[in-house]
């Protein structure tokens, strides 16, 4: 071969592979960028809604662009655009917007998952009138404690201030004024102008709508706390939630994965979003955090849920990623019998003495007037509540002390002996409770055995080297009738009567009823 | 002065003597293309070097980030699939090219006095260039690999006295761990491309001082003129190779990109472990001959390899006959069953 054909044919060969590099380029075109962290899009319509309120609100314009929204490119108006008719509609700009953005307005993307929202539990947080909690909050405390209180929580019915005519008021830009009582609200409940219930950034906190924090416990410690329904303060006494906050240190959690699956996507340990709304590898993610629980726990009295053996299964299969199925079985049946307990023993019995009580006319039909009726209120609303929220979370302290102690504390301190003061002289009423205390449960209080006071005394002489465990510690209010006749004597007080601690249950004295 | 007198009187190189160097004759058989694929492996060390930089700047040598960065690079970095499917497939032909090349040197007997040296340079750049593959592939961090890694150390873990030794120093610690990678990615980036480059400028030193082994063909015209110029008669050759190597590389990195199969699993081991297939005959006779025998067996036939032009002599010297062909052929075929047995396999 020559010189000068040899250069043709490298001539050639290069020029063959410069097509070559742009079917490379044309290929690289076609490459999807998986996990390719995009730079926020700013569509048309949007651009300028962002430019002024970067000045105007550089926060929220700010939590916009960090978002999952900015980067897919669905800005400002995408969500707050109005339609003609609606209620809130102004023109802003140019461009007919609204304040609120509703589950209604979600749905334009999010079609299913507003729907299922719209059907859960959650979304009825709203529907509280006739509670007594919203009695409480609206009278008997008051208006301003519900608005700022409640209803931050259970949501508010939005409503816009009006004038005589009752038309709507207006700003000077025409922006129709929403009634202050009633917004700001976040309230996962809402009730919206718009027809629709609930809203999505109870969970989802605008203007970032981070899905990790949607996932975190936090972000349910917003409402579920304090010592009506503390599952916030449960779970992180239970060793899920210690599990999480090393598991979370150490980089584990990874929350900020779209797809978040327990079992695949993670495993070192649950949050409240694991059990009650996320996806395992069997069951996809839903906004009906009640599709996996078995009891409804909030009432005076526990009771199965619909279709609680099918939400059961859920449940179990998503413990069966980090736990055997005898296991799961054990915890079911401590927490069923933690349950049935609490309604057996004591919300029933208590249900049924105040149903006699105001059948007899001894309380009155207005809630809170009378002292039983706060009683009663703490028995099942705060206490009775912890007990059995606790045991469904393996959180020890808050189904034993915060729970059950004070629900006993409660019911034979305070609601017995109150409804007896009210029961004097009205037999009818005087022997349901007597027919209460004649439950097996009860009968403790009328005779302790030998042998269960033996056992008492034994343990605290073995372990304290004192015997009088059995007597009533110190500041124990008298008993409120004279003991019976056949009630065994109390221990030989010969050694000297231990002094409780946070250690040392100090049974009481087996004749105090 | 001007600046080329500037640079001349402070580095003192003649072009003319570059030009009439470059020019020296090479033989005629260099013609046939067969016969050029020496320059080959060379070639794609180039591509190597050029496209493994790139991926270097991206590649994290760390267990829990390695394979996410290889994942970053095919998924993430634009072009990045392109330059790693390029480094996949030009390590893989180096492999065969190398390969090839040095079946060619052992048939026609080029290994013989006085180029023994030159035989045994060429035959570490044939191991260097194996475990460049090994060591490559592992950094994947890929449960196959991952595991073929292991196999591997656990090998040298056999060689009799020093193995122990030799398998902690290349795992760093008695089992694969945490520093296991960047030990791979220091051999793999530092240690064996210095290697190659000392002994490939070796290995073409000893070409330069002893010329190319000359071949004759039963068509070639005694008349005619015995040799032709390096350059730029050969390197034009050469040159087309490169481009056309270039443009069927790229053409495989497009449409065989590498895959990035399951992440590494210390805990699971897979049911099948695999290596790539250029151990495919190491790894068959492991399961034939079993750990240690393999081991031993393996070492010597290397030992044999690297030594051949001397192992040679002395069968030739004992057998008067000349063996290298009918032992090659043997060796040759031997490895070829090895390898298809272990593919059809599992």
């Amino acid at each position: 071969m020559s010189l000068n054909a040899k250069r043709i044919i490298v001539g050639l060969l290069s020029f063959l592979f410069l097509v070559t590099l742009i079917i490379v380029a044309w290929v690289e075109g076609l490459q999807e960028r998986v996990g390719f962290d995009p730079l926020p899009v700013l569509s048309g319509d949007n651009r300028p809604c962002f430019t002024c309120h970067q000045e105007k609100t550089p926060g929220i314009a700010a939590q916009w662009a960090d978002g999952m929204h900015a980067k897919v490119g669905v800005g400002c108006y995408d969500c707050h655009l109005a339609e003609k008719g609606d209620l809130d509609a102004w023109h802003h700009e140019g461009k007919l917007i609204s304040t609120l953005v509703t589950p209604k307005d979600c749905g334009r993307c999010h079609k299913d998952i507003s729907a299922e929202f719209q059907k859960s539990h959650h979304a009825k947080a709203g529907q509280i009138l006739g509670s007594l909690d919203n009695v409480l909050g609206e009278i008997v405390e008051g208006p301003a404690a519900a608005h700022a209180g409640c209803q931050q929580c259970h949501g508010s019915k939005i409503a816009f201030q009006k004038d005589d005519r009752g038309e709507i008021k207006k700003d000077k830009n025409g922006k129709p004024l929403l009634e202050p009582t009633t917004w700001p609200n976040t309230g996962i409940g809402r009730l919206n102008h718009d027809g629709s219930i609930g809203t999505c950034s109870a969970c989802h906190s605008r203007h970032r709508f981070s899905i990790e924090m949607a996932r975190r416990p936090d972000n349910c410690g917003k409402c579920h706390l304090g010592p009506d329904h503390p599952q916030k303060e449960i779970y992180e006494e239970s060793k899920h939630g210690i599990a999480f906050v090393t598991a979370d240190q150490q980089g584990l959690m990874k929350m900020s994965e779209a797809e978040w699956v327990v079992g695949e996507t993670y495993n070192s340990a649950p949050t409240c979003a694991t059990c009650h709304v996320s996806a395992t590898k069997n069951q996809p993610a839903s906004h009906n955090p009640g599709a996996r629980i078995t009891w409804t726990l909030r009432p005076v009295v526990s009771k199965r849920q619909e279709n609680w053996e099918d939400k059961k299964r859920a449940m179990v299969d998503v413990c069966g990623n980090c736990h055997a199925p005898d296991w799961i079985a054990g915890h079911y049946t401590q927490y069923d019998n933690a349950v049935n307990l609490y309604n057996d023993k004591f919300a029933k019995p208590a249900k049924r003495i105040m149903d006699a009580l105001k059948k007899a006319k001894l309380v009155t039909a207005t809630p809170f007037d009378d002292k039983i009726e706060w009683t009663y209120f703490y028995l099942w609303h705060h206490e009775g509540r912890r007990a059995r929220m606790g045991a469904s979370m393996m959180a020890p302290d808050y189904t034993q002390w915060h729970g059950f102690f004070e629900v006993a504390e409660r019911f034979y301190q305070e609601l017995i002996p109150e409804a007896r003061e009210l029961a004097h002289n009205h037999p009818q009423v005087e022997a349901v409770i007597a027919q209460v205390l004649e439950m097996e449960p009860h009968r403790w209080k009328k005779e302790m055995s030998q042998a269960e006071l033996e056992r008492v005394r034994s343990f605290y002489k073995q372990r304290y080297g004192q015997g009088e465990g059995a007597h009533p510690p110190a500041g124990t209010p008298p008993a409120q009738t004279p003991p019976p006749a056949e009630t065994p004597p109390a221990a030989e007080p010969a050694e000297p009567t231990p002094q409780p601690t946070d250690h040392q249950p100090a049974p009481a004295k087996p004749s105090e009823v | 002065m001007t600046a080329m007198e500037w640079v001349k009187s402070r580095f003192p190189v003649d072009q003319q003597s570059i030009i009439l160097r470059l020019q020296e004759p090479v033989p005629n058989h260099l013609k046939r293309w067969w016969w050029c694929l020496g320059g080959m492996p060379a070639y794609l060390f180039i591509i190597q070097v050029i496209t493994g930089v790139i991926l270097a700047f991206y590649y994290v040598p760390e267990p829990s980030r390695a394979y996410e960065s290889v994942a970053r690079i095919s998924h993430e970095i634009p072009l990045g699939w392109w330059v790693r499917s390029l480094h996949k497939w030009s390590a893989n032909l180096m492999i065969v090219t190398v390969i090839l090349h040095t079946m060619r040197v052992f048939f026609t007997g080029a290994f013989r006095a006085p180029r023994e040296l030159n035989w045994i340079f060429g035959a570490l750049l044939l191991i260097i260039t194996l475990v460049f593959g090994f060591t490559g592939y592992s950094l994947v961090y890929e449960q196959l690999a991952y595991w073929g890694a292991t196999v591997a150390t656990n090998l040298a873990d056999t060689v009799p006295l020093v193995g122990t030794y030799i398998a902690r120093f290349i795992r760093g610690g008695s089992e694969i761990g945490p520093d296991t990678l960047t030990r791979f990615f220091v051999f793999h980036i530092g240690i064996l491309p210095t290697l190659v480059l000392v002994f490939l400028s070796l290995h073409i030193l000893m070409v330069r001082t002893h010329g190319v082994t000359e071949l004759h063909f039963e068509d070639e015209d005694p008349k005619e003129k015995q040799t032709f110029r390096f350059y730029p008669d050969h390197i034009l050759t050469e040159l087309m190779i490169g481009v056309g190597l270039l443009i069927a590389i790229s053409a495989v990195a497009v449409i065989w990109p590498p895959e990035l199969s399951e992440k590494a699993n210390p805990l699971v081991t897979p049911a099948h472990i695999k290596p790539e297939w250029y151990f495919y005959f190491t790894f068959r006779w492991l399961k034939i001959a079993g750990l240690n025998a393999a081991v031993l067996t393996l070492g010597l036939a290397s030992a044999i390899f690297v030594f051949w032009p001397f192992a040679d002599k002395a069968l030739t010297r004992v057998f008067k006959r000349d063996l290298t062909v009918p032992l090659g052929i043997v060796a040759v075929l031997g490895i070829f069953a090895l390898t298809i047995w272990e593919a059809m396999a599992h």
